[in-house]
Protein backbone atom coordinates (compact mmCIF):
# COMPACT_ATOMS: atom_id res chain seq x y z
CA UNK A 1 0.00 0.00 0.00
CA UNK A 2 1.35 3.24 -0.85
CA UNK A 3 2.23 5.51 2.61
CA UNK A 4 1.52 8.13 0.77
CA UNK A 5 -2.11 6.83 0.15
CA UNK A 6 -4.76 9.97 1.83
CA UNK A 7 -5.01 9.18 5.57
CA UNK A 8 -7.23 9.77 8.60
CA UNK A 9 -5.89 11.13 11.18
CA UNK A 10 -7.58 12.03 14.89
CA UNK A 11 -6.11 13.17 18.05
CA UNK A 12 -7.88 13.65 21.42
CA UNK A 13 -6.77 14.19 24.86
CA UNK A 14 -6.92 10.58 26.95
CA UNK A 15 -5.15 8.80 29.14
CA UNK A 16 -3.26 11.73 30.48
CA UNK A 17 -1.92 12.21 26.89
CA UNK A 18 -3.05 12.98 23.56
CA UNK A 19 -4.05 9.93 21.90
CA UNK A 20 -3.57 9.82 17.64
CA UNK A 21 -5.79 7.27 15.46
CA UNK A 22 -4.14 7.23 12.19
CA UNK A 23 -6.65 5.14 9.20
CA UNK A 24 -4.76 4.53 5.62
CA UNK A 25 -7.01 4.61 2.68
CA UNK A 26 -9.82 5.74 4.81
CA UNK A 27 -13.82 4.65 3.43
CA UNK A 28 -16.89 5.98 4.17
CA UNK A 29 -17.27 3.96 7.24
CA UNK A 30 -13.45 4.97 8.66
CA UNK A 31 -14.63 7.58 11.15
CA UNK A 32 -17.29 5.01 12.90
CA UNK A 33 -14.15 3.05 13.16
CA UNK A 34 -12.20 5.45 14.95
CA UNK A 35 -14.88 6.69 17.28
CA UNK A 36 -14.95 3.13 18.38
CA UNK A 37 -11.20 2.97 18.38
CA UNK A 38 -11.70 6.07 20.94
CA UNK A 39 -14.72 4.74 23.08
CA UNK A 40 -12.49 2.02 23.69
CA UNK A 41 -9.33 3.62 24.53
CA UNK A 42 -11.65 5.76 26.96
CA UNK A 43 -12.83 3.03 28.78
CA UNK A 44 -9.43 1.36 29.48
CA UNK A 45 -9.25 4.99 31.28
CA UNK A 46 -12.19 4.24 33.16
CA UNK A 47 -10.96 0.99 34.40
CA UNK A 48 -7.21 1.68 35.05
CA UNK A 49 -6.64 5.65 35.95
CA UNK A 50 -5.68 5.89 39.45
CA UNK A 51 -7.03 9.52 39.18
CA UNK A 52 -10.87 8.15 38.54
CA UNK A 53 -11.62 7.49 41.78
CA UNK A 54 -14.89 5.29 40.13
CA UNK A 55 -11.98 3.10 38.17
CA UNK A 56 -10.62 -0.60 39.63
CA UNK A 57 -7.54 0.60 40.38
CA UNK A 58 -8.33 3.61 42.21
CA UNK A 59 -10.75 1.60 44.24
CA UNK A 60 -8.04 -1.06 44.93
CA UNK A 61 -6.03 1.60 45.82
CA UNK A 62 -8.51 2.81 48.64
CA UNK A 63 -8.95 -0.82 49.78
CA UNK A 64 -7.67 -2.00 53.25
CA UNK A 65 -5.90 -5.23 53.71
CA UNK A 66 -7.16 -8.40 53.38
CA UNK A 67 -9.93 -6.69 51.27
CA UNK A 68 -10.77 -7.38 47.72
CA UNK A 69 -12.79 -6.73 44.13
CA UNK A 70 -13.91 -7.44 41.14
CA UNK A 71 -11.62 -6.36 38.49
CA UNK A 72 -13.39 -5.51 34.71
CA UNK A 73 -11.82 -7.25 31.87
CA UNK A 74 -9.47 -4.63 30.87
CA UNK A 75 -8.23 -4.32 34.62
CA UNK A 76 -7.75 -8.24 34.63
CA UNK A 77 -5.64 -8.60 31.55
CA UNK A 78 -3.38 -6.00 32.33
CA UNK A 79 -2.74 -7.09 35.80
CA UNK A 80 -2.08 -10.44 34.67
CA UNK A 81 0.65 -9.50 32.14
CA UNK A 82 1.71 -7.40 35.50
CA UNK A 83 1.52 -10.13 37.57
CA UNK A 84 3.77 -12.12 34.89
CA UNK A 85 6.90 -9.58 34.34
CA UNK A 86 6.57 -8.98 38.06
CA UNK A 87 7.20 -13.20 38.24
CA UNK A 88 10.14 -12.76 35.24
CA UNK A 89 11.99 -10.30 36.94
CA UNK A 90 12.23 -10.92 40.93
CA UNK A 91 9.61 -8.07 41.74
CA UNK A 92 11.81 -5.48 40.15
CA UNK A 93 9.15 -5.01 37.21
CA UNK A 94 7.01 -3.22 39.82
CA UNK A 95 3.08 -1.91 39.19
CA UNK A 96 2.91 -0.70 42.81
CA UNK A 97 6.03 2.02 42.66
CA UNK A 98 7.26 0.51 45.51
CA UNK A 99 5.11 1.05 47.91
CA UNK A 100 4.55 -2.83 48.54
CA UNK A 101 5.18 -5.07 45.12
CA UNK A 102 3.96 -8.03 47.03
CA UNK A 103 1.14 -6.00 48.15
CA UNK A 104 -1.43 -7.37 45.91
CA UNK A 105 -2.70 -10.75 43.84
CA UNK A 106 -5.06 -11.46 41.20
CA UNK A 107 -7.36 -14.58 41.27
CA UNK A 108 -8.92 -15.06 38.19
CA UNK A 109 -10.77 -11.20 38.21
CA UNK A 110 -10.70 -10.99 41.71
CA UNK A 111 -7.96 -8.71 43.15
CA UNK A 112 -6.62 -9.13 46.68
CA UNK A 113 -4.73 -6.58 48.60
CA UNK A 114 -2.18 -7.76 50.66
CA UNK A 115 -0.46 -4.61 52.27
CA UNK A 116 -2.16 -1.79 53.49
CA UNK A 117 0.63 0.05 51.42
CA UNK A 118 -0.36 -0.85 48.27
CA UNK A 119 -1.18 1.23 45.93
CA UNK A 120 -0.99 0.34 41.99
CA UNK A 121 -0.33 2.62 39.01
CA UNK A 122 -0.71 1.18 35.62
CA UNK A 123 -0.03 4.11 34.01
CA UNK A 124 2.47 2.49 31.73
CA UNK A 125 1.48 -0.75 30.44
CA UNK A 126 -2.10 0.30 30.61
CA UNK A 127 -1.50 2.27 27.71
CA UNK A 128 0.59 0.10 25.89
CA UNK A 129 -2.83 -2.54 26.36
CA UNK A 130 -5.46 0.29 25.50
CA UNK A 131 -3.12 1.13 22.22
CA UNK A 132 -3.52 -3.12 21.95
CA UNK A 133 -7.21 -2.34 22.24
CA UNK A 134 -7.74 0.42 19.99
CA UNK A 135 -5.98 -1.32 17.06
CA UNK A 136 -8.23 -4.18 17.57
CA UNK A 137 -11.17 -2.41 17.50
CA UNK A 138 -9.82 -0.73 13.96
CA UNK A 139 -9.63 -3.87 12.78
CA UNK A 140 -12.12 -5.06 13.88
CA UNK A 141 -14.11 -2.58 11.87
CA UNK A 142 -12.44 -3.62 8.64
CA UNK A 143 -9.67 -1.55 8.45
CA UNK A 144 -6.77 -2.53 6.95
CA UNK A 145 -3.69 -0.49 7.90
CA UNK A 146 -3.19 2.40 10.20
CA UNK A 147 -1.68 2.98 13.93
CA UNK A 148 -2.82 4.08 17.03
CA UNK A 149 -0.31 6.33 19.05
CA UNK A 150 -1.13 7.20 22.58
CA UNK A 151 1.84 9.47 23.38
CA UNK A 152 4.49 7.56 22.07
CA UNK A 153 3.38 4.53 22.63
CA UNK A 154 2.57 3.15 19.56
CA UNK A 155 1.40 0.42 17.24
CA UNK A 156 1.14 -0.11 13.25
CA UNK A 157 -0.85 -2.36 11.77
CA UNK A 158 -1.26 -3.75 7.89
CA UNK A 159 1.01 -3.62 5.22
CA UNK A 160 2.64 0.03 5.61
CA UNK A 161 6.00 0.84 6.81
CA UNK A 162 5.24 3.83 9.09
CA UNK A 163 8.45 6.29 9.47
CA UNK A 164 8.37 6.65 13.74
CA UNK A 165 10.47 9.48 15.07
CA UNK A 166 12.14 9.84 18.26
CA UNK A 167 11.28 12.79 20.37
CA UNK A 168 13.86 14.12 21.92
CA UNK A 169 12.85 14.84 25.78
CA UNK A 170 15.94 17.54 26.53
CA UNK A 171 14.99 19.55 23.68
CA UNK A 172 11.48 18.60 21.94
CA UNK A 173 12.69 17.91 18.85
CA UNK A 174 12.27 15.19 17.13
CA UNK A 175 14.48 12.82 14.82
CA UNK A 176 13.93 9.37 12.38
CA UNK A 177 14.61 6.05 14.06
CA UNK A 178 12.69 3.37 11.76
CA UNK A 179 10.18 2.27 9.81
CA UNK A 180 7.79 -0.10 11.30
CA UNK A 181 5.81 -2.63 10.19
CA UNK A 182 2.93 -4.44 11.94
CA UNK A 183 4.27 -4.03 15.42
CA UNK A 184 3.83 -2.04 18.45
CA UNK A 185 7.23 0.42 19.48
CA UNK A 186 7.52 2.47 22.77
CA UNK A 187 9.75 5.11 24.52
CA UNK A 188 10.36 5.63 27.83
CA UNK A 189 12.31 8.67 29.07
CA UNK A 190 13.86 7.95 32.57
CA UNK A 191 15.48 10.93 34.59
CA UNK A 192 14.63 12.49 38.18
CA UNK A 193 11.81 15.10 36.04
CA UNK A 194 10.16 12.30 33.98
CA UNK A 195 6.59 11.14 34.26
CA UNK A 196 8.04 7.68 34.23
CA UNK A 197 9.91 6.66 37.79
CA UNK A 198 11.94 3.91 38.16
CA UNK A 199 11.38 2.18 41.68
CA UNK A 200 14.70 0.19 41.79
CA UNK A 201 16.95 -1.07 44.41
CA UNK A 202 19.92 1.01 43.25
CA UNK A 203 20.61 3.89 43.81
CA UNK A 204 20.62 6.18 40.99
CA UNK A 205 18.36 4.82 37.82
CA UNK A 206 20.08 5.56 34.98
CA UNK A 207 19.35 9.13 32.76
CA UNK A 208 18.27 7.87 29.46
CA UNK A 209 15.55 6.94 26.50
CA UNK A 210 14.40 3.44 26.48
CA UNK A 211 13.02 2.17 22.87
CA UNK A 212 11.32 -0.83 22.80
CA UNK A 213 9.81 -2.58 19.10
CA UNK A 214 7.22 -5.90 20.11
CA UNK A 215 4.82 -7.05 18.23
CA UNK A 216 2.20 -5.47 20.78
CA UNK A 217 1.83 -2.28 22.62
CA UNK A 218 1.78 -3.63 26.47
CA UNK A 219 4.98 -5.66 25.95
CA UNK A 220 6.71 -2.42 24.13
CA UNK A 221 5.90 -0.10 26.55
CA UNK A 222 6.47 -2.48 30.14
CA UNK A 223 9.50 -3.82 28.42
CA UNK A 224 11.38 -0.05 28.25
CA UNK A 225 11.30 -0.51 32.21
CA UNK A 226 12.92 -3.88 32.46
CA UNK A 227 15.29 -2.37 29.54
CA UNK A 228 16.12 0.86 31.96
CA UNK A 229 16.20 -1.17 34.53
CA UNK A 230 18.96 -3.33 33.83
CA UNK A 231 20.55 -1.78 30.94
CA UNK A 232 20.90 -4.38 29.24
CA UNK A 233 19.36 -4.29 25.63
CA UNK A 234 19.44 -7.76 24.93
CA UNK A 235 17.69 -9.15 28.48
CA UNK A 236 16.40 -12.53 28.24
CA UNK A 237 12.99 -11.13 28.55
CA UNK A 238 13.04 -9.92 25.15
CA UNK A 239 13.31 -12.55 23.02
CA UNK A 240 10.40 -14.12 25.21
CA UNK A 241 8.20 -11.77 23.72
CA UNK A 242 9.99 -10.91 20.53
CA UNK A 243 11.13 -7.63 21.43
CA UNK A 244 14.27 -5.89 20.77
CA UNK A 245 16.04 -2.52 22.62
CA UNK A 246 17.53 0.29 21.97
CA UNK A 247 18.89 2.87 25.13
CA UNK A 248 19.79 6.30 23.77
CA UNK B 1 6.48 -7.63 12.68
CA UNK B 2 8.87 -5.54 10.91
CA UNK B 3 11.50 -2.48 11.99
CA UNK B 4 13.97 -1.11 9.62
CA UNK B 5 16.00 1.51 11.58
CA UNK B 6 16.86 4.68 9.30
CA UNK B 7 20.11 5.14 8.78
CA UNK B 8 20.58 8.52 10.95
CA UNK B 9 19.67 6.09 13.66
CA UNK B 10 22.84 4.70 14.11
CA UNK B 11 24.53 8.48 14.44
CA UNK B 12 21.72 9.15 17.09
CA UNK B 13 23.51 11.92 19.03
CA UNK B 14 24.65 14.02 15.99
CA UNK B 15 21.49 13.29 13.74
CA UNK B 16 19.89 17.04 13.28
CA UNK B 17 16.42 17.36 15.02
CA UNK B 18 13.05 18.74 13.06
CA UNK B 19 9.85 20.38 14.39
CA UNK B 20 7.34 18.29 14.04
CA UNK B 21 3.32 19.15 13.16
CA UNK B 22 0.10 17.68 12.45
CA UNK B 23 -3.20 19.20 10.98
CA UNK B 24 -6.03 17.21 11.87
CA UNK B 25 -9.64 19.08 11.62
CA UNK B 26 -10.50 22.88 11.25
CA UNK B 27 -12.70 24.43 13.57
CA UNK B 28 -15.51 23.99 11.33
CA UNK B 29 -15.00 20.15 10.50
CA UNK B 30 -14.78 19.69 14.18
CA UNK B 31 -17.85 21.53 14.64
CA UNK B 32 -19.84 19.58 11.85
CA UNK B 33 -18.08 16.42 13.32
CA UNK B 34 -19.19 17.04 17.25
CA UNK B 35 -22.75 18.27 15.68
CA UNK B 36 -23.61 16.19 12.65
CA UNK B 37 -26.95 17.24 12.98
CA UNK B 38 -26.96 20.76 13.35
CA UNK B 39 -27.63 22.66 10.11
CA UNK B 40 -26.31 25.87 10.74
CA UNK B 41 -23.13 27.17 13.30
CA UNK B 42 -23.72 31.01 14.77
CA UNK B 43 -20.59 32.73 15.43
CA UNK B 44 -20.75 34.71 18.51
CA UNK B 45 -18.23 36.98 20.39
CA UNK B 46 -18.28 36.82 23.80
CA UNK B 47 -16.25 39.41 26.08
CA UNK B 48 -15.98 38.75 29.51
CA UNK B 49 -16.27 41.70 31.71
CA UNK B 50 -13.86 42.31 35.00
CA UNK B 51 -16.85 41.01 37.15
CA UNK B 52 -17.72 37.69 34.81
CA UNK B 53 -13.37 37.14 35.18
CA UNK B 54 -13.81 37.32 38.81
CA UNK B 55 -17.05 34.80 38.85
CA UNK B 56 -14.94 32.85 37.26
CA UNK B 57 -11.69 33.29 39.31
CA UNK B 58 -13.51 32.26 42.55
CA UNK B 59 -14.37 28.95 41.02
CA UNK B 60 -10.70 28.21 40.89
CA UNK B 61 -10.94 28.68 36.76
CA UNK B 62 -8.53 31.52 35.37
CA UNK B 63 -10.15 32.64 32.35
CA UNK B 64 -6.80 33.74 30.26
CA UNK B 65 -8.71 35.99 27.99
CA UNK B 66 -11.66 37.98 27.87
CA UNK B 67 -12.52 37.46 24.28
CA UNK B 68 -14.10 33.80 23.35
CA UNK B 69 -15.38 32.93 19.99
CA UNK B 70 -18.36 30.20 20.15
CA UNK B 71 -20.11 28.75 17.85
CA UNK B 72 -24.07 27.89 18.32
CA UNK B 73 -25.08 24.27 16.64
CA UNK B 74 -28.55 24.82 15.23
CA UNK B 75 -31.65 22.81 14.04
CA UNK B 76 -34.53 24.37 12.73
CA UNK B 77 -33.42 27.19 15.04
CA UNK B 78 -33.21 25.52 17.95
CA UNK B 79 -29.97 25.30 20.09
CA UNK B 80 -28.18 21.75 19.82
CA UNK B 81 -24.86 22.36 21.79
CA UNK B 82 -21.90 24.74 21.22
CA UNK B 83 -17.93 24.04 20.32
CA UNK B 84 -15.35 26.37 21.35
CA UNK B 85 -11.73 26.39 20.10
CA UNK B 86 -8.74 27.67 21.91
CA UNK B 87 -4.89 27.10 21.73
CA UNK B 88 -2.34 25.97 24.67
CA UNK B 89 1.26 26.16 24.86
CA UNK B 90 3.43 23.20 26.51
CA UNK B 91 6.53 22.92 26.88
CA UNK B 92 7.77 22.41 22.98
CA UNK B 93 4.44 21.85 21.73
CA UNK B 94 1.15 24.52 20.58
CA UNK B 95 -2.13 22.66 20.51
CA UNK B 96 -5.32 23.30 19.14
CA UNK B 97 -8.20 22.22 19.73
CA UNK B 98 -12.05 22.19 20.30
CA UNK B 99 -14.70 21.24 22.79
CA UNK B 100 -18.26 20.73 21.49
CA UNK B 101 -20.09 21.44 24.53
CA UNK B 102 -24.19 19.89 24.88
CA UNK B 103 -27.13 22.03 26.04
CA UNK B 104 -27.10 20.33 29.56
CA UNK B 105 -23.48 22.17 30.01
CA UNK B 106 -21.18 18.61 29.74
CA UNK B 107 -18.57 18.04 27.32
CA UNK B 108 -19.91 16.19 24.46
CA UNK B 109 -16.41 15.81 22.52
CA UNK B 110 -12.82 17.18 22.05
CA UNK B 111 -11.25 17.06 18.96
CA UNK B 112 -7.11 18.18 18.78
CA UNK B 113 -6.95 20.37 15.89
CA UNK B 114 -3.58 20.64 15.01
CA UNK B 115 -0.25 19.78 17.06
CA UNK B 116 3.06 21.56 16.61
CA UNK B 117 6.26 20.96 18.33
CA UNK B 118 9.26 23.54 18.26
CA UNK B 119 12.97 22.84 18.91
CA UNK B 120 12.61 24.45 22.24
CA UNK B 121 12.60 28.02 23.30
CA UNK B 122 10.64 29.10 19.82
CA UNK B 123 7.27 28.28 21.20
CA UNK B 124 7.13 31.23 23.77
CA UNK B 125 7.49 33.45 20.82
CA UNK B 126 4.68 35.42 19.57
CA UNK B 127 6.16 35.21 15.93
CA UNK B 128 6.65 31.79 16.26
CA UNK B 129 2.84 30.81 16.99
CA UNK B 130 1.83 33.62 14.55
CA UNK B 131 2.98 31.70 12.18
CA UNK B 132 0.02 29.23 12.46
CA UNK B 133 -2.89 31.51 13.01
CA UNK B 134 -6.03 30.35 10.79
CA UNK B 135 -4.10 27.43 9.73
CA UNK B 136 -6.58 24.20 9.58
CA UNK B 137 -6.61 21.20 7.68
CA UNK B 138 -7.57 22.50 4.44
CA UNK B 139 -4.12 25.08 4.43
CA UNK B 140 -0.76 23.05 2.87
CA UNK B 141 1.22 23.74 5.91
CA UNK B 142 3.20 20.49 6.05
CA UNK B 143 6.15 20.65 8.22
CA UNK B 144 7.25 17.45 9.85
CA UNK B 145 6.52 13.83 6.96
CA UNK B 146 2.67 13.47 6.94
CA UNK B 147 2.74 9.59 8.20
CA UNK B 148 5.19 9.79 10.85
CA UNK B 149 4.35 8.60 14.25
CA UNK B 150 6.46 10.04 17.19
CA UNK B 151 7.98 8.29 20.21
CA UNK B 152 9.14 9.29 23.29
CA UNK B 153 9.10 10.78 26.65
CA UNK B 154 4.98 10.79 26.93
CA UNK B 155 3.48 14.19 26.62
CA UNK B 156 1.54 15.75 29.16
CA UNK B 157 -1.96 16.95 28.40
CA UNK B 158 -2.72 19.14 31.17
CA UNK B 159 -3.02 21.93 29.42
CA UNK B 160 -5.77 20.92 27.27
CA UNK B 161 -7.81 19.27 30.39
CA UNK B 162 -7.69 22.82 32.43
CA UNK B 163 -8.67 24.72 28.75
CA UNK B 164 -11.44 21.92 28.49
CA UNK B 165 -12.33 23.07 32.06
CA UNK B 166 -11.83 26.88 31.43
CA UNK B 167 -14.43 26.59 27.97
CA UNK B 168 -17.09 24.39 30.16
CA UNK B 169 -16.87 27.61 32.71
CA UNK B 170 -16.74 29.78 30.00
CA UNK B 171 -19.78 28.92 28.42
CA UNK B 172 -21.39 28.06 31.09
CA UNK B 173 -21.28 31.82 32.44
CA UNK B 174 -21.69 33.10 29.13
CA UNK B 175 -24.97 31.05 29.30
CA UNK B 176 -26.49 32.02 32.51
CA UNK B 177 -26.00 35.84 31.49
CA UNK B 178 -28.43 35.18 28.23
CA UNK B 179 -25.54 35.33 25.72
CA UNK B 180 -25.83 32.65 23.93
CA UNK B 181 -29.64 32.29 23.24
Amino acid sequence: MNPRAAVLRRARPLLGTLVEVGVFAPGLDTQAAVDAAFAVVAEAQACLSRFDANSDIARFNALRRGERLTVRPITRQVLAAAHELRAATAAAFDISLGSAPDGWALRGAELDKLSDDACLDLGGIGKGHAVDLAVQTLMAHGVAAGWVNAGGDLRTFGNVDTPVQLRDESTGGARAFATLRNGAFATSHFGPESRSQLTTRTSSPPRAHASVAAPLCLWADALTKVVALSGDTSHPLLARYGAAAWLH
Amino acid sequence: MHLKLAASAIAAAVAPTSAFAVDYLSADQAAKLMFPDADTFETRSLTLDAAQMQQLDTQGVRARSANWTVRVAKRAGAALGFVVTDDVVGKVELISYAVGIALDGTVKQVEILSYRESHGAEIRLPAWRKQFVGKGASSALRIGDDISNISGATLSCTHVTDGVRRIVAVVALARRGGALT
